[in-house]
């Protein structure tokens, strides 16, 4: 019990004297994460409209290959971009290997399936008249994917959270493609498995605490924003 | 100007519209009538460029649509043909937005698409609504403004699909002189389906029955589907209901029999006559249309219409619930 009141004591200590070590992992996660989540939506919410919008040649297999990569365990995600990005590999002169920007880019391989998948599911759920009714009033196909869009906003707002969980909850490929480099690639779930396994219990804890707040924050940001998109 | 030509249309294996021709004029309103099911929605999304057709050809204004040049020709098409489904939907905002919506999405700006909107609503009496929201509105108001958002866009053609289902009489009567009105000023044409026989006849120029996705070469009354029995003789006697129909057909198997109501003979007993089909029962309703004409709804062990003058009626003192004999030969009957 000493062990677990100390870690809590020390770890609100650390949130509550501004420590700029918690507080810098703290904004990079927040950078990387908006940033990834950012690409992954712009990419994973058209896809997803247009794999549910109409039949297609393909379809069916890009569909089954967005719910695989769903699947992928981060790290095979992280062993594959450290490949690319590695000065042996394809992508290696550009010097991203350990930098945050490889963070990102493992980031978004891993929500764009999901973003996509759970986007066309939304997209799917909007009742089809609207889509038929937008076309016959003479939208164009932009403006008929915006009406799409506005009907299932709840639902799209869901898949913009849960992109975001993902890719701040993410450790694996963060790690291997990032190196956990203190003050430049460290994140809160590598900083949180760091100080764990170096016995600091505290700083893990305060780190987590950050991490759970983030999520909560962002939630309760996009509840807020679908009520005031209600009527 | 609007037309099917050779129409085939299948969702799967299932034919769901087989119509070799069929045509909307400039300035005509051609009511199409049938059975839930009989694929009067579906006939009206082909005509509105919203699904291809299996096989044949969509045409407005005689150019071959789909086939005209890619996607961009299928929109610029469809923003001449408008299309009001039966249980339209209004989109998120109010009233007046979607009454401009059509308009927005031609490039029109907001104030010159909010007064055409606005001068629409009037012309329905929707001024009262502009201002509220789509939750706020009953499915009859729903129908009216999403008829007003069609006719705001001042299409070439209008496709209503069952447009008054949810109307009062007075709001119906508003619809159809508003539609009468744009006919006769810019020549709109207009195809609507309805279930409501008298409404068709009182508005409609003409009016086709479908009939399992076929059109009938006859009036939409008087349509039964039926098993026709095969080879043998070709005088055939089907079963419709309660009563049987005797037919001259050589067809077999499944079919659509149609018996024109101008084809039945009225009276208060039974006649001696050729006719194959004597029916005794009671009349139902009597309903008075354009031209001198009277149609006359009978149970006979089913519903039959017959077609008469206004002065044959008089003398057989034909009223509701009174006795009458409907009588037609088996060569009357359309087999299709």
């Amino acid at each position: 019990m000493d062990f677990l009141g100390e870690g809590v004591r020390r770890a609100l200590a650390l949130l509550f004297s501004g420590d700029a070590e918690v507080y810098g992992v703290a904004f990079l996660t927040l950078r990387v994460a908006c940033i990834a989540t950012a690409v992954a939506c712009a990419l994973g919410l058209p896809l997803g409209y247009a794999l549910a919008a109409r039949p297609f040649w393909g379809r069916r297999a890009t569909l089954t290959v967005v719910n695989t990569a769903i699947a992928i365990p981060t790290v095979v995600v992280g062993l594959v971009l450290y490949g690319l990005l590695s000065r042996r590999g394809p992508l290696g002169d550009l010097g991203w290997l350990y930098t945050w920007r490889a963070i990102v880019v493992g980031d978004v391989l891993l929500a764009l399936p999901l973003a996509a998948a759970l986007a066309a599911a939304a997209v799917q759920g909007v009742d089809p008249r609207i889509r038929r009714t937008a076309e016959t009033l003479g939208a164009g196909s932009w403006r008929t994917a915006w009406m799409v869009a506005r009907e299932a906003r709840f639902a799209l707002a869901a898949v913009v959270t849960a992109a975001f969980g993902q890719v701040v909850a993410e450790v694996g490929a963060a790690m291997m493609v990032g190196g956990n480099i203190r003050g430049q690639t460290r994140t809160l779930t590598t900083a949180v498995a760091l100080s764990t396994a170096q016995g600091d219990f505290g700083l893990a804890l305060a780190l987590g605490i950050i991490l759970i707040t983030l999520a909560l924050v962002v939630n309760v940001a996009l509840q807020v924003l679908q009520g005031r998109g209600s009527g | 100007m609007l037309e099917l030509n050779a129409v085939r249309h299948r969702y799967g294996a299932r034919s769901v519209v087989d119509v070799e021709r069929f045509t909307v004029p400039r300035g005509g309103l051609v009511a199409i009538v049938g059975a839930n099911g009989s694929g009067k929605s579906t006939l009206l999304r082909l005509l509105a460029l919203l699904e291809r057709p299996t096989e044949g050809r969509v045409l407005l204004d005689e150019q071959s649509v789909w086939d005209a040049g890619g996607r961009a020709a299928v929109v610029a098409a469809r923003r001449r043909v408008t299309l009001v489904e039966q249980r339209p939907v209004l989109f998120r905002g109010t009233v007046l937005d979607n009454l401009a919506f059509g308009l927005r999405s031609r490039g029109v700006g907001t104030d010159a698409a909010r007064r055409a909107a606005r001068d629409m609503a009037a012309r329905l009496d929707l001024g009262p609504l502009l201002g509220r929201p789509r939750a706020e509105l009953s499915d009859g108001e729903i129908q009216r403004v999403a008829v007003g958002r069609a006719l705001a866009l001042r299409p070439d053609a209008l496709l209503l699909d069952e447009p008054v289902s949810s109307a009062d009489g007075a709001a119906a009567r508003t619809l159809y002189g508003v539609l009468e009105a744009e006919r006769q000023e810019r020549g709109l044409a207009v195809c609507l389906a309805s279930h409501q026989l008298e409404d068709a006849y009182r508005w409609a120029d003409d009016i086709r029955a479908l009939a399992d996705g076929r059109l009938s070469p006859v009036t939409p009354e008087n349509l039964f589907r039926v098993d026709l029995p095969g080879g043998g003789d070709h005088t055939k006697h089907v079963r419709v209901g309660p009563i049987e129909i005797a037919v001259l057909t050589e067809k077999g198997g499944p079919a659509i029999l149609a018996v024109p109501p101008s084809d039945i003979f009225v009276s208060r007993e039974p006649m001696a006559s050729s006719a194959r089909n004597v029916f005794a029962g009671s009349v139902i309703r009597l309903a008075h249309q354009r031209g001198g004409a009277v149609r006359v709804t009978a149970d006979v062990g089913i519903e039959l219409v017959a077609l008469i003058t206004e002065e044959a009626t008089r003398d057989l003192a034909l009223v509701p619930g009174c006795a009458v004999v409907f009588s037609f030969k088996a060569s009357a009957v359309r087999v299709f």
